[in-house]
């Protein structure tokens, strides 16, 4: 599971809550294009985060074992075909790493400001 | 000189990440870089999702379909002081139109979508597209019913609301509005223009639902019969919204390839 998936303390500083499992490019890029898509195949995330296979079979493990994502194993013709679809914890996750993101820019702005 | 090129290709989730773990990333990582990479991959899932030109080639194709329903089926009734017409055509064609259209707009989209590696984002529009035709075939029927025996405003002059209203009703008007619907879905600003400019032709300049009076010049002798004249009028309103939404198709087909490369 995600290690931490509340709202970021106000008073607190936003890195303290970030998610492990979210907060990495990849598994972040995984989690928009599935939330964005709706379902997303294999193919498509390998072509277009620049993957190979294996590595993004890593990430994808990753992500189920969080249960942010489902993945669907079959066919259309003789062509073995891999769907990933983003669970309601998926969607949370992803919504909360975006507002983090966002504290913490705007953040770093108020700090470079008062500078 | 590798490994530099493998600190360069660290930041950007497009680039391909040679030295990639299942790790997490330092916090620190730049939150604006991470977010512009979000963005980046979202714009493009939703240009890859898209499928515009196929929407407006099928309804002009669904427009200029129309028009010969119209001229056959039209009732025409003349007297000295003038022409009555009843668009009996338009009832018999355009409800079933619009769900075929709608449909065939849906499948396109699931399978394209479907052939690229992506789900599809159509059924909303799909639906509005299917409940446009509902509210036609309503508002027809008791419109038809109703306004015979009691004419609007008293059969005098009925102010501009009133014709904007009628033509928002008819189904260039309610074209227009599903399309709004999918400009949402697809996040797509070109294709809200283009549809506020759709909408303001054939609510507000085209006279769809009235007719366009042609000059006598413009009328071949063939054609000059009283009954005529109501089915003549008719046409190139249709004519003009089929060749819109054509244009469109191809303009949107065009600006589609070029992203593609």
């Amino acid at each position: 599971m995600t290690t931490e998936t509340d709202t970021p303390d106000p008073s607190g500083h936003p890195v303290t809550g970030l998610d492990e499992v979210v907060h990495q490019r990849v598994r972040l890029g995984i989690l928009a294009i599935a939330h964005e898509a709706r379902r997303v195949e294999f193919g498509y995330l390998r072509t277009h985060l620049d993957l190979t296979a294996g590595n993004l079979s890593k990430h994808l493990t990753v992500l189920e074992t969080a249960g942010l994502i489902d993945i669907e194993k079959g066919y259309e013709g003789k062509r073995g075909r891999t769907w990933i679809t983003l669970t309601p914890a998926g969607n949370t996750a992803l919504a909360e790493e975006i507002g983090r993101l966002k504290v913490l820019i705007a953040r770093v702005e108020t700090t470079t400001e008062d500078q | 000189m590798r490994f530099a090129n493998l600190v360069l290709a660290q930041t950007g989730l497009l680039w391909k990440p040679i030295a990639m773990t299942t790790d997490s990333v330092s916090a620190g990582d730049d939150p604006h870089r991470l977010l512009a990479d979000v963005r980046n991959l979202v714009g493009r899932v939703r240009r890859d999702q898209r499928l515009t030109w196929v929407a407006l080639l099928t309804l002009a194709v669904v427009t200029v379909g129309a028009i010969p329903f119209d001229w056959l089926f039209m009732k025409v009734r003349c007297d000295g002081s003038g022409c009555m017409f009843a668009r009996r055509g338009m009832l018999y064609y355009w409800p079933p139109a619009l769900l075929i259209a709608y449909a065939v707009i849906a499948v396109s989209y699931v399978r394209a979508a479907r052939a690229r590696g992506l789900g599809a984002r159509v059924l909303p529009y799909a639906i509005t597209g299917a409940a446009t035709a509902v509210v036609f075939t309503a508002a027809y029927t008791a419109a038809a019913a109703y306004f015979p025996s009691h004419p609007p405003f008293g059969g005098g002059p009925v102010p501009f609301w009133w014709i904007v209203l009628d033509r928002l009703i008819a189904p260039w008007g309610l074209i227009g509005l599903a399309l709004l619907v999918l400009a949402r879905l697809e996040r797509n600003v070109a294709l809200l223009l283009f549809t506020l400019a759709y909408l303001a032709l054939v609510l507000v300049v085209l006279p769809t639902t009235d007719g366009m009076h042609l000059p006598e010049w413009g009328i071949p002798s063939f054609m000059s019969g009283t009954d005529i004249q109501p089915r003549l009028a008719m046409t190139p309103p249709q004519l003009i919204v089929g060749a819109v939404l054509l244009a469109g198709g191809i303009g949107f087909s065009k600006a589609h390839r070029k992203q593609q490369r």
